[in-house]
C-alpha cells in the first residue's frame, strides 16, 4: 500500500472533512494520497461514504469503504492503526459526520491517546463560503486539543471566504489560535472533469496514466494544468511541514514534479 | 531524433508586421519543405488565414477548448513544421497558458523546437513583454525581428542583445502590392523573370534569413 518508504513509530491520522457538502474534500484528500505517494510515505485510506465511495473511485489500492457510525467500522480503522505497515492513514469523512466523528473519537479515548501523544493527528477541516460553514470552526475547535488544526480554504470551486469583510473574516478565522490556515487554488474546470471522467489519481493523469498503468491519452493542455496546480497544492503542504507531521523528514526529489 | 519547430510569431502591439512574417515564413517552409501548419490566432488584424487559406486554421487561446485544440496539435513531432501567427490580444493568455502547462519543457522532451519570433516595437507594452519572455523562453529560441517597416530608428537596447532577423521597409507600393490577398511570396519568386527587381531581391533576402535561422537551430540542437 503507497509504495516503500521510511516506518514511523508513531501512528498518524488524518481526518478530513466539514459539515457541509460539496466543498472539496474527496478533491483535498485525493491531493493528500498523490502527496504522500510522491514523497514515498506508505498511507492508506479510509472512504466515509458509504456504500458509494468517491475517493475509492480514484485511489482503489489503498482505500477501503467504511461507515463510521458502526462500532465494527471504527474498529476496523482504530484498532489497526498500530498493526498495519502504512502508518499513516486518510480518513475522508463524508459531509455531516464530522463533528459526531469527532465525539466519537473522544468517547473512545482517541483524542486522548493523542493529547498524550501516543498517536499523531490531524484534521484538515475544508470550509465553504457561508457563516453556516464557518461556525463549524468553532464547534470542530472543542474537539482540536492535542490535533493538529488546518483550515482549508478550498477554491477550486471559485470560492471566497469574507476577505471582503476583515470582521466576519477575522472572527472565525483567528478565532483558534494554533489553527493554520491552508489555501487549495483553483484548478481549471476542463482539467478537473477530465480527471474526474478518467477516474485516477492526480499524479497519473499528469503522467499520462490510466487506471491500470496503461498510456492514456489526456490532453496535453490539460495534463499541463494539473500539474501546475498540484504543484501549488503540494507547496501549501510543504509550507505547513506536512511530511515533518507524518515524521518522513524534508521532501526531497519526489515523482510528479518533473 | 528529428525535430519539429514550432514559429510562434508575436507581439503585444498591433499592426507591428506578425502576419506579414508568417505568412512569409509559412510560404517559405511550404516551399522547402513541401508542407507546413499554420494557426492564426488574430481577430482584430489582417489575418492569416484570408492569405493562405489552404494551409492555415484558426485557433483560439480564451478558453479551454480552443487552448486543447491548438496545443495539443503543436506538441506533436511530426516534422510538420508549424507557424502561429498570434495576435495581439492573445499575446498575455498564450505565454501565461504556455508557462503554466510547461510547454517549452515538455516540448524539448518531446522534440519539438518551439522558436519565438518577438516584432519589436519601440513601446512600453513590448519591452515589458519582451522581458517577461526572457524569463520563459531560453536565449536561443528567442528571435527578435527588426521590421525596419514599423521600426524607424533604433531597437530598443534592452532587445538588441540576443538573435536578431532583420526585414528591410518596402516602399509603400510595394507594400500595398504585397498586402493584396491574392499576392504569393513564392509565386512572385516563380514567375517573375527579372530577378533584380526590389521586391524579388526583398523576397529573397528574407527567405536567406529564414534559411539561416533553421539552420541556426539545427546546429543548436543536442
Amino acid at each position: 500500500m503507497g509504495g516503500q518508504g521510511k516506518f514511523m513509530a508513531k501512528p498518524v491520522v488524518i481526518v478530513v472533512g466539514a459539515d457541509k457538502g460539496g466543498v472539496g474534500k474527496t478533491t483535498v484528500s485525493r491531493t493528500l494520497l498523490d502527496y504522500f505517494n510522491a514523497n514515498h510515505v506508505p498511507t492508506r485510506a479510509f472512504d466515509t461514504e458509504s456504500p458509494r465511495g468517491t475517493l475509492n473511485r480514484f485511489h482503489p489500492d489503498i482505500t477501503e469503504i467504511v461507515d463510521m457510525t458502526t462500532t465494527s467500522d471504527q474498529m476496523k480503522i482504530f484498532d489497526t492503526l498500530n498493526a498495519v505497515t502504512p502508518s499513516v492513514t486518510v480518513i475522508d469523512v463524508r459531509a455531516g459526520l464530522l463533528s459526531p466523528s469527532l465525539a466519537s473519537l473522544r468517547d473512545i479515548g482517541f483524542l486522548d491517546a493523542a493529547k498524550s501523544g501516543q498517536i499523531t493527528f490531524a484534521v484538515f477541516h475544508i470550509l465553504g463560503p457561508s457563516i453556516a460553514s464557518l461556525d463549524e470552526i468553532a464547534e470542530t475547535a472543542n474537539f482540536m486539543q492535542g490535533a493538529k488544526y488546518f483550515l482549508v480554504k478550498n477554491f477550486i470551486n471559485n470560492t471566497s471566504f469574507f476577505e471582503w469583510d476583515q470582521a466576519t473574516y477575522n472572527s472565525y478565522f483567528h478565532r483558534i489560535k494554533d489553527a493554520t490556515e491552508l489555501t487549495i487554488p483553483k484548478l481549471n474546470e476542463m482539467a478537473y472533469e477530465q480527471v474526474e471522467v478518467a477516474s485516477v489519481p492526480f499524479l497519473k493523469f499528469v503522467a499520462n496514466k490510466g487506471p491500470s498503468d496503461e498510456t492514456a491519452n489526456y490532453s496535453f493542455v490539460l495534463r499541463g494544468y494539473v500539474r501546475h496546480w498540484l504543484s501549488n497544492v503540494w507547496t501549501e503542504f510543504d509550507r505547513i511541514k506536512l511530511t515533518d507531521l507524518v515524521g518522513s523528514g524534508k521532501p526531497g526529489a519526489r515523482m510528479g514534479e518533473k | 531524433m528529428h525535430t519539429t519547430p514550432v514559429y510562434i510569431v508575436c507581439s503585444p502591439r498591433p499592426l507591428v508586421g506578425k502576419t506579414l512574417v508568417a505568412r512569409q515564413l509559412s510560404e517559405f517552409l511550404l516551399l522547402k519543405n513541401g508542407d507546413v501548419a499554420a494557426f492564426d490566432i488574430n481577430l482584430k488584424e489582417p489575418s492569416l488565414v484570408e492569405y493562405l487559406p489552404g494551409i492555415t486554421e484558426t485557433a483560439e487561446v480564451d478558453n479551454t477548448f480552443g487552448k486543447m485544440a491548438l496545443m495539443d496539435r503543436v506538441i506533436v513531432n511530426d516534422a510538420v513544421s508549424k507557424v502561429i501567427d498570434l495576435g495581439f490580444h492573445a499575446f498575455d493568455e498564450f505565454f501565461l497558458m504556455s508557462k503554466e502547462i510547461g510547454f517549452m519543457k515538455e516540448a524539448a522532451r518531446r522534440g519539438v523546437s518551439p522558436v519565438v519570433l518577438f516584432v519589436a516595437d519601440n513601446d512600453r507594452a513590448s519591452a515589458r513583454a519582451y522581458a517577461a519572455l526572457e524569463q520563459q523562453i531560453p536565449p536561443t529560441a528567442l528571435i527578435v525581428i527588426d521590421n525596419e517597416y514599423v521600426l524607424r530608428g533604433e531597437l530598443a537596447e534592452a532587445m538588441g542583445h540576443g538573435r536578431i532577423l532583420r526585414i528591410g521597409a518596402l516602399p509603400s507600393f510595394l507594400k500595398t502590392y504585397i498586402d493584396r490577398l491574392t499576392f504569393s511570396f513564392t509565386g512572385y519568386l516563380r514567375h517573375e523573370q527579372d530577378s533584380s527587381t526590389e521586391l524579388h531581391q526583398w523576397i529573397r533576402r528574407n527567405y536567406l534569413s529564414f534559411r539561416e535561422l533553421e539552420l541556426n537551430l539545427m546546429l543548436e540542437r543536442p
